[in-house]
C-alpha cells in the first residue's frame, strides 16, 4: 500500500519539546504512545452509508485486526469514533453524547465526503454539513464511499499520528468548548444540554483556557435542568433538617 | 442455620422497565433504534424509533435534474442499491415512452441478480452473527466481496455502481467478463454445501431460529409483508413472476417457498433464492453473447431534458421485497414529485414491533436481521 505523507499542523515545535524535560519521562511517553497506537478500539456505531464498507475492512479479506484495531460496543471503552457518512441532526445529538462519554485520549475519524462538506446531501434540510463544527476531527477519509483499502490506510495514518504525538484533537474540545457548544446550540436550540461536565473535565486534564467558557457555556448554566428526580432531593432536604 | 431462622428475602415483584435498544448497539442493523419495554427479559412491547438516517430524498430529488438523480437514488438502500437505479430509470423511460434495447434489458437483469446475491450473502452473515456464529459472517462478507470485484470491473464502483441511466445502461461488459462471472458462480455453488454444514443445518441456528418471530400468512398479508419474508409463510408471490419486467418472462427460475414463517424459514428461503439467482445468471451467460445491438436508446440532451408530463409507477422485486417507485412529472426539467415504496419501511416498523412482542430480548436482534430490514430505506 502506498503511503502518502500527511501535512500536519502543530502548535508547538516537537524538536523543542524533546529537549526539555526528563529524558526518562520522554522515553516513557514514547512507549505509552506506541502502545496506544497499537491497540485501538473502534466504536461500533454505524451513522451512515459508509458503514457498509466496514464489514469487509474488518473481516478476513482486509482484516483490520492485524493492525490491532477491533470493534468495541461501549463508548466508554472505545478509542476511535468513526463517523461513517452523513449525520442527520437526530444522529448528531447521539454522536455528541457518545463522544463526550468516551475517555481521553479519543480520536474522531470522518469517513465519506458527507462529513467533510455535506457531500451528496449538501442541500438537504436534515443533515449537518461540516462535522468539525461540532466536534474536533483527527482525520478525514474522502470518497463516496471510501474503499476498505482507503479506510485501512486512514487508520494507519492515525496510528502514525498517535505514535509521534500529534493526534491531539480531543484536547481541542476542552480548550475551545465554547465554540463547539455554540455551533451545537445553533443547531439544537439554546436549551441543549449534555450530561457530561466538560468544563470540570477540562480542569481535570489541565486544559482549561479562556476559550473554554464563554457566552454559550453561560447559557448552559441558565437552562440547566436538575438531574436528580424531585422526590430524591426532597428526601435529602428532609433528612438534613432532621439533623 | 436452622430452618426457622431462615427468612427468604422477599424480592419486590419484578416490574416493567424500558430499554433503549440502539442506535449505538451491536445487535441493531444500521442506525436504528427500538424502545423496548421489558418484564424480566421478555419483551412486553417494542416501539420503533426511526429517523436517524433521514436525508429527505424525496425533497432532494425535486431539486435536481432528471439525470442528476441517478447518482442520488442508489443511496436510498445501502446493502442492495441496484434495484433503486433500475426502478428509477424504468420510471423515467415509462414517462418518456423510451424503448430500451434488448441487450440493455439483459444487462440490467444481470446487475439485479448479482446485487441480489450480494445482499443475500450479507444477510446470512448478519443473521449468523446475531445467533452468535461469527464464522458464517466472515465467509459471507468475504464471498460478497468477490461479487463486488466484478461490479467494480463492470461499473467502476464497488457498492454504488451507477450503471443505469434512463434509456439503457452506461457501458457494455468488458472482455472476458462472462467467463469470470461463470467461474465465480461455480465457486459460489461449491461453497453452498459448506454453508449448509456450517450454518443452515447447524443446531445453533435451528434451535434459536425455529419458532422465533413467527407470523402466519394472514398476518403477513395484513402487515403488507412482501418478498422473501412473505414467501417464508408459504405464499408464492414474486413480482418477477406475477408482473414480469425487463426480460424475466424469458428466464426459467423457481420461486422457493417455506412454510414456517419464522426466522429459520426466512433464512432458508433466501438460501434457495441464492441458488435461483445463480441459475438465472447462468442463463444470462448463455444468452447474452447472441444478443447484439445498442446498449442505450438515444436520449435528448440530459442537461436540458424536459420529461413529458404524466405519472409512472414501477414495481420490481428487490432482495428485501417489493419495491415501488412513483414518479410524477409536470413537463419540467426536474421531477415534480417522487415517492418510494420501500419494503423495509413495513418490515422494520410495524412487523418488527409486532414480532418482537412476547419474544425474549436476545431474539430481538435476530428478528430484525431475519426480516432483512434496511434502516436507510425506512428513513430515506
Amino acid at each position: 500500500m502506498k503511503e502518502f505523507p500527511v501535512p500536519v499542523q502543530t502548535a508547538e515545535d516537537p524538536s523543542v519539546k524533546k529537549q526539555s524535560g526528563n529524558i526518562f519521562s520522554n522515553v516513557f511517553d514514547e512507549l505509552v504512545r506506541f502502545a496506544q497506537s497499537r491497540s485501538l478500539f473502534m466504536l461500533h456505531y454505524c451513522t451512515g452509508c459508509g458503514a457498509i464498507e466496514l464489514p469487509p475492512a474488518m473481516t478476513s479479506r482486509f482484516d483490520m485486526e492485524r493492525l490491532g484495531i477491533q470493534p468495541m460496543v461501549t463508548p466508554r471503552q472505545a478509542d476511535i469514533l468513526l463517523i461513517t457518512g452523513y449525520v442527520s441532526v437526530k444522529t448528531l445529538k447521539r454522536v455528541i453524547l457518545t463522544y463526550e462519554q468516551m475517555n481521553a485520549p479519543k480520536y474522531v475519524i470522518g469517513i465519506c465526503s458527507c462529513t467533510v462538506n455535506g457531500g451528496m446531501y449538501w442541500q438537504s434540510y436534515a443533515t449537518a454539513k461540516k462535522l468539525n463544527d461540532y466536534m474536533p476531527v483527527d482525520l478525514y477519509i474522502a470518497g463516496c464511499m471510501p474503499r476498505p483499502e482507503a479506510v485501512i490506510s486512514g487508520l494507519r495514518q492515525l496510528m502514525e499520528k498517535i505514535k509521534i504525538g500529534e493526534a491531539n484533537s480531543w484536547q481541542d474540545y476542552f480548550k475551545r468548548y465554547d465554540y463547539y457548544l455554540g455551533n451545537q446550540q445553533r443547531l439544537f436550540g439554546e436549551t441543549w444540554q449534555t450530561p457530561t461536565d466538560i468544563i470540570g473535565e477540562s480542569k481535570h486534564y489541565s486544559l482549561h483556557t479562556p476559550e473554554t467558557e464563554g457566552e454559550h457555556t453561560r447559557l448552559l448554566e441558565l437552562h440547566q435542568r436538575p438531574l436528580e428526580p424531585l422526590e430524591m432531593r426532597l428526601g435529602l432536604s428532609e433528612k438534613t433538617e432532621d439533623r | 442455620m436452622r430452618a426457622e431462622n431462615y427468612e427468604p428475602k422477599q424480592h419486590p415483584p419484578s416490574h416493567e422497565y424500558e430499554l433503549n435498544f440502539g442506535p449505538n448497539h451491536p445487535g441493531i442493523e444500521g442506525n436504528y433504534a427500538l424502545k423496548v419495554k421489558l418484564h424480566g427479559d421478555t419483551v412486553v412491547s417494542a416501539r420503533a424509533d426511526a429517523g436517524y438516517l433521514h436525508r429527505g430524498f424525496e425533497k432532494l430529488m425535486e431539486q435536481r435534474l432528471w439525470i442528476q438523480n441517478i447518482a442520488l437514488v442508489p443511496r436510498i438502500c445501502v446493502p442492495d442499491p441496484s434495484p433503486m437505479e433500475v426502478a428509477y430509470s424504468m420510471a423515467v423511460e415509462q414517462l418518456c415512452g423510451l424503448d430500451v434495447p434488448e441487450r440493455a434489458q439483459w444487462l440490467r437483469v444481470m446487475q439485479l441478480e448479482m446485487s441480489r446475491i450480494t445482499a443475500h450473502l450479507f444477510y446470512f452473515g448478519g443473521h449468523a452473527a446475531t445467533t452468535g456464529m461469527y464464522n458464517p459472517m466472515f465467509w459471507g462478507v468475504a464471498d460478497r466481496d468477490l461479487v463486488l470485484d466484478l461490479f467494480e470491473e463492470l461499473t467502476g464502483g464497488r457498492v454504488y455502481c451507477i450503471y443505469n441511466m434512463p434509456g439503457g445502461v452506461r457501458r457494455d461488459i468488458p472482455e472476458g467478463f462472462l467467463d469470470r462471472l461463470s467461474r465465480l458462480l461455480d465457486y459460489l455453488e461449491s461453497r453452498l454445501p459448506e454453508y449448509d454444514n456450517l450454518f443452515f443445518t447447524n443446531h445453533v441456528l435451528i434451535n434459536r431460529a425455529k419458532g422465533t418471530g413467527q407470523m402466519s400468512q394472514h398476518q403477513a398479508l395484513e402487515w403488507a409483508v412482501t418478498g422473501p419474508n412473505l414467501r417464508a409463510t408459504g405464499l408464492q408471490c414474486d413480482v418477477r413472476r406475477d408482473d414480469p419486467y425487463l426480460v424475466y418472462d424469458e428466464l426459467e427460475f423457481d420461486i422457493p417457498v417455506e412454510q414456517g414463517g419464522d426466522a429459520l424459514a426466512r433464512t432458508l428461503v433466501r438460501r434457495s433464492e441464492l441458488q435461483q439467482s445463480i441459475r438465472i445468471l447462468r442463463q444470462i451467460i448463455q444468452r447474452l453473447p447472441s444478443i447484439k445491438g445498442p446498449i442505450r436508446a438515444p436520449i435528448p440532451n440530459p442537461l436540458a431534458w424536459n420529461v413529458p408530463a404524466g405519472e409512472a409507477y414501477v414495481r420490481l422485486e428487490s432482495s428485501k421485497g417489493e419495491l415501488g417507485w412513483y414518479v410524477v412529472s409536470n413537463g419540467g426539467q426536474k421531477p415534480y414529485r417522487v415517492h418510494v415504496r420501500g419494503p423495509s419501511s413495513m418490515h422494520a416498523v410495524q412487523v418488527l414491533e409486532n414480532l418482537a412482542k412476547g419474544s425474549r430480548l436476545e431474539d430481538v436482534a435476530q428478528i430484525m436481521f431475519s426480516l432483512d430490514a434496511c434502516p436507510p430505506e425506512v428513513d430515506r
